[in-house]
């Protein structure tokens, strides 16, 4: 039995057909991969310019016109300091006051954040950094290896080539603006010697 | 003669074949990618009401969709980890954020919860006004004494939490939460995830 209006069918070219999912699939593969690099101005690149190298800078509120980024609320203020590990290790030191909405953050220059830590209400959080380019730098011999009974906080070791370390204060209104300012301003980020 | 008639018409239709090929590829490729990139889908991002959230937004193992969607965007992203952030461009009733009128965002706060409530152009940029109001947050926000607290998006003062909206046209309101394993956001429950909700006041 003959059915009708398929004769069509016969006419379509089926390998074709059957390419097209899976070049479509390919080319959304690729066109995916490829949007981060394709974009015009990642936070990074918009930020970097305006700060200095393994030093920290406390950023001014953001205010209209002059917001570093899109969406960059101005419910918090922020320090930041743009590491370069190819001259030597970077230390970041820092004490997040007992309280809530701090966080201090490592950004890759694609954006993803390889360390966070936030504040507790209960306790100051203090956090030390050591940023590497590999994770095979040497840092030196360690205070048990010389037999030095160690007294500090060991830092934590972080590989990283490029980024930009993000510390984040929540607005809490103009009579805490001082309390943190100065809680920014003790941040620390230097380059030392390997 | 009749040869190359005959030639031309299987030159013709192998051209055609592959014109359909190549724009069906780049239709379905390009455009699927972009939907994934810009809108996202349940596997990437969390709906709730009006509110849109990345579940993997900052975090070094974000999936390609997510990575993309922020490198476009170009914003300094918290990691889920510490934090959700959700935006949202229309109000509950899924209308378009605009200026030329007034909103009420109704929430509720809770102890040791630090959120925050931003109101943007649709681009991004904080609106300019001379209270210099640009966000709340759950320590500036003036709070009920049964835990709720409404800020009113207008154009014109307006007692309480007023943010001023005026000459923007259209809106984005962003709300960012700190500790993502309280109730409010907690990812156990899907029913006791409660972001405020959006209410259209009135337009002008």
């Amino acid at each position: 039995m003959k059915l009708p209006g398929l004769g069509f069918l016969k006419n379509v070219n089926w390998p074709f057909v059957l390419a097209v999912p899976v070049a479509a699939g390919i080319l959304h593969i690729c066109a995916t991969l490829a949007a981060p690099y394709l974009t015009a101005a990642s936070a990074y690149s918009r930020l970097a310019p305006g700060l200095p190298v393994n030093r920290m800078q406390v950023l001014n509120t953001s205010a209209p016109g002059a917001e570093p980024l899109p969406f960059m609320s101005a419910d918090a203020r922020y320090a930041m300091c743009r590491f370069d590990t190819s001259g030597g290790p970077v230390s970041v030191a820092s004490t997040l006051p007992p309280d809530s909405g701090w966080t201090l953050t490592v950004m890759t220059p694609q954006g993803d954040n390889i360390y966070g830590a936030a504040s507790v209400a209960s306790r100051p959080t203090p956090i030390a950094l050591v940023l590497v380019p590999s994770e095979e730098a040497f840092l030196g011999v360690t205070p048990e290896a010389r037999g030095i009974a160690r007294d500090i906080q060991q830092p934590t070791v972080l590989s990283a080539a490029r980024g930009i370390v993000v510390v984040r204060a929540p607005d809490k209104g103009f009579a805490y603006r001082q309390h943190v300012d100065a809680v920014l301003k003790d941040t620390h980020c230097t380059a030392r010697a390997f | 003669m009749h040869r190359l008639h005959k030639r031309l018409s299987v030159l013709i239709g192998i051209l055609g074949d592959w014109a359909t090929f190549i724009g069906a590829v780049l239709i379905l490729g390009l455009a699927s990618s972009w939907y994934m990139i810009d809108v996202g889908t349940r596997l990437t991002t969390e709906k709730h009401g009006p509110w849109v959230g990345w579940s993997a937004a900052g975090r070094a193992d974000a999936d390609p969709y997510t990575r993309a969607h922020f490198a476009r965007l170009g914003t300094l992203q918290l990691s889920t980890e510490l934090a959700m952030t959700y935006l949202a461009y229309a109000d509950s009733d899924g209308n378009r954020l605009h200026s030329s009128c007034d909103y009420a965002v109704d929430g509720r706060d809770i102890d040791n919860h630090w959120w925050s409530l931003t109101v943007f152009n649709d681009r991004g940029d904080l609106i300019a006004n001379p209270a210099e109001r640009y966000a709340y947050t759950s320590e500036t926000a003036a709070v009920r004494p049964d835990g709720s607290y409404s800020v009113t998006l207008s154009r014109e003062a307006v007692p309480g939490n007023w943010l001023p909206t005026g000459g923007a046209g259209r809106l984005a309101l962003m709300f960012t939460s700190f500790d993502v394993r309280s109730p409010l956001l907690g990812k156990t429950d899907a029913a006791s995830k409660q972001l405020p909700v959006i209410h259209r006041v009135q337009c002008r």
